[in-house]
């Protein structure tokens, strides 16, 4: 459990780690619709090259990325078979039952598969190279519109940054707990299905009890520095944008505009391959 | 030798920017019938050090042979191992989770292949050596129970497979000073009848100093001291360590200074007596 990536914070002050986090967070949101823009292999390539430059930029291992896309292998696994089984259009390959493997079942699942380990990836990219706070702080500036419509802009925010603060505190405390039932010779990695999830009750049991522990303590706590009771709170670390995010921006702008243009077709050279 | 480690070291997440250095190179033995004390700062790799024990921690660099079991093995038989090894971590009442409190004391015999009626009949000899009753509290849940109460029986739930080996990760943390006591009588009547061995993690050098017949000092992942509580509080420099002295140890240093001279008491009992015989030896005189 101690090496859960899970898109935790990996410091290694590269430029994208530099970058504010509101362009951080457009950025990801420009590249998902791109991502959903795709309909051609060469856009599929356009975002593979776009998000492999990002990660490299980023300086943070191959690892550790892949290790992002790990937690949702299921899922890429699932979609794949659902949609290579069952997609009717195209010329059938395999047929039984209700079962029609067809050509064009398979390339719409590989890229299935392409757009949601590129989403995975894109947006644990975001919360890899952005601290908790920044990005906090970055979202609520983001939303700041909101409040025009009464939305609770801070409480939002505040209630993100305890979630992300508190990711890594219940890894350590589900370390623990799990530590302390093996001692007592319970096993988590044998058995069935059933049998394993059985046996993670003596974990999920004493979790939830201490989350809820921890949640009225640190209620307790926020009640006891007197939070909320003023309007208006200042920030020590104003988020500023730099010529770092300028760059940022035109990148991105460069790359939408390349899918969009190769979704239109107006690559006419290309639209005739596929 | 119940457990021989040999040249241990740990680091934790490898190659990145988080790693750390937890043991270095850490050799000791401990024999059956031993209480042995370890202590160090935080940080210092003692949690660590003892989940190695039990095979909570892959062995990666070292060897470690615990109860005749070679953790270095490819596949060590983790199950006789932690049957053999009871361990009690930090403030284990937040572990129990079953419904009532039989049924958490007998997770662990059951874990071990007793049957029903031995994982009760453990149960109930657990419960009253740690001095509950157990047909009062056997149907009540454990979340409903008071702390020192709790944290009984989670330790009846360890005691109730007979480990041979108990190891305890600061047992009296976060205890009254009445429960604290009451704690360290039970964890020494348990020394006497029920278990073989006691290692006993602790910050409290008062403990330590009282019921340990041997120390290990950790400091930064490696073993400093290997030594006895005298030995340790009297010849070398703890406070630089970042550990405290016995409140006994702090008192005669503090005499010897001002230039008497008075045996080398560890504990409160041992420093009565050491002063009365000195006042009384004056008297006389």
């Amino acid at each position: 459990m101690r090496d859960v990536a899970f898109g935790q914070y990996y410091p290694s002050g590269s430029f994208i780690h530099k970058l504010d986090p509101r362009t951080k967070l457009i950025a990801s949101v420009v590249y998902i619709v791109a991502i959903f823009l795709c309909t051609n292999y060469y856009s599929y390539l356009a975002c593979f090259v776009f998000l492999a430059t990002m990660v490299l930029v980023s300086r943070i291992t191959i690892k550790s990325v892949l290790k992002t896309v790990k937690g949702v292998l299921f899922i890429v696994l699932i979609t794949v078979i659902i949609n290579v089984l069952f997609y009717s259009d195209g010329n059938l390959l395999f047929g039984w039952w209700i079962v029609r493997i067809t050509d064009a079942g398979l390339i719409f699942a590989s890229k299935m598969a392409m757009r949601l380990i590129f989403l995975v990836i894109a947006t644990s990219l975001v919360t890899l190279t952005t601290t908790p706070m920044n990005l906090t702080d970055g979202l609520e500036n983001l939303m700041t519109p909101l409040k025009y419509i009464k939305f609770p802009v801070h409480d939002v925010a505040i209630i993100m940054s305890i979630a992300l603060r508190f990711i890594p505190s219940f890894i350590e405390e589900i370390d623990k707990i799990m530590m302390a039932q093996k001692a007592r010779g319970a096993a988590f990695d044998n058995g069935g299905l059933i049998k394993r999830a059985k046996a993670l009750l003596p974990v999920l049991i004493p979790l939830f009890v201490s989350a809820f522990r921890r949640a009225d303590e640190l209620a307790m706590a926020l009640d006891a520095r007197c939070y909320n009771a003023t309007d208006k709170r200042t920030k020590m670390k104003k988020l500023t944008l730099t010529w770092r995010d300028a760059v940022a921006a035109i990148v991105t702008a460069v790359f939408l505009t390349a899918v969009i243009l190769l979704r239109l077709g107006l690559f006419g050279l290309l639209n005739g391959v596929l | 030798m119940q457990i021989v480690v040999d040249h241990l070291s740990c680091v934790y997440s490898e190659k990145t920017p988080f790693e750390k250095r937890a043991l270095d190179d850490v050799s000791f033995c401990i024999e059956a019938g031993q209480s042995v004390g370890i202590v160090g700062c935080t940080g210092s790799g003692k949690s660590t050090l003892i989940q190695h024990l039990n095979g909570l921690i892959k062995l990666k660099s070292g060897k470690v042979t615990v109860l005749d079991i070679d953790l270095s093995a490819k596949k060590p038989d983790y199950k006789a191992l932690r049957r053999g090894i009871g361990m009690l971590f930090q403030y284990p009442e937040y572990q129990l989770f079953a419904d009532t409190v039989a049924a958490d004391v007998k997770f662990g015999p059951q874990n071990f292949g007793m049957s029903k009626e031995e994982a009760e009949e453990a149960a109930r000899e657990a419960i009253t050596l740690v001095g509950l009753d157990y047909d009062v509290i056997k149907e009540r849940s454990p979340l409903d129970l008071s702390g020192g109460q709790k944290r009984r029986v989670a330790i009846a739930g360890v005691l109730a497979y007979r480990p041979k080996i108990l190891i305890l990760d600061e047992p009296t943390a976060g205890l009254d000073p009445a429960g604290k006591r009451e704690m360290l009588t039970l964890i020494d009547s348990l020394k006497q009848s029920f278990v073989e061995t006691v290692i006993t993690v602790s910050h409290n050098m008062d403990e330590i100093a009282e019921f340990c017949q041997r120390v290990l000092v950790l400091g930064g992942g490696k073993l400093l001291y290997d030594t006895t509580p005298e030995e340790l509080f009297y010849h070398h420099d703890v406070e630089s360590l970042g550990l405290s002295l016995p409140h006994a140890v702090r008192v005669v240093k503090t005499l010897e200074s001002r230039g008497f001279s008075i045996p080398h008491a560890l504990t409160e009992k041992d420093l009565t007596q050491a002063l009365l015989t000195h006042l009384g030896g004056k008297a006389h005189a």
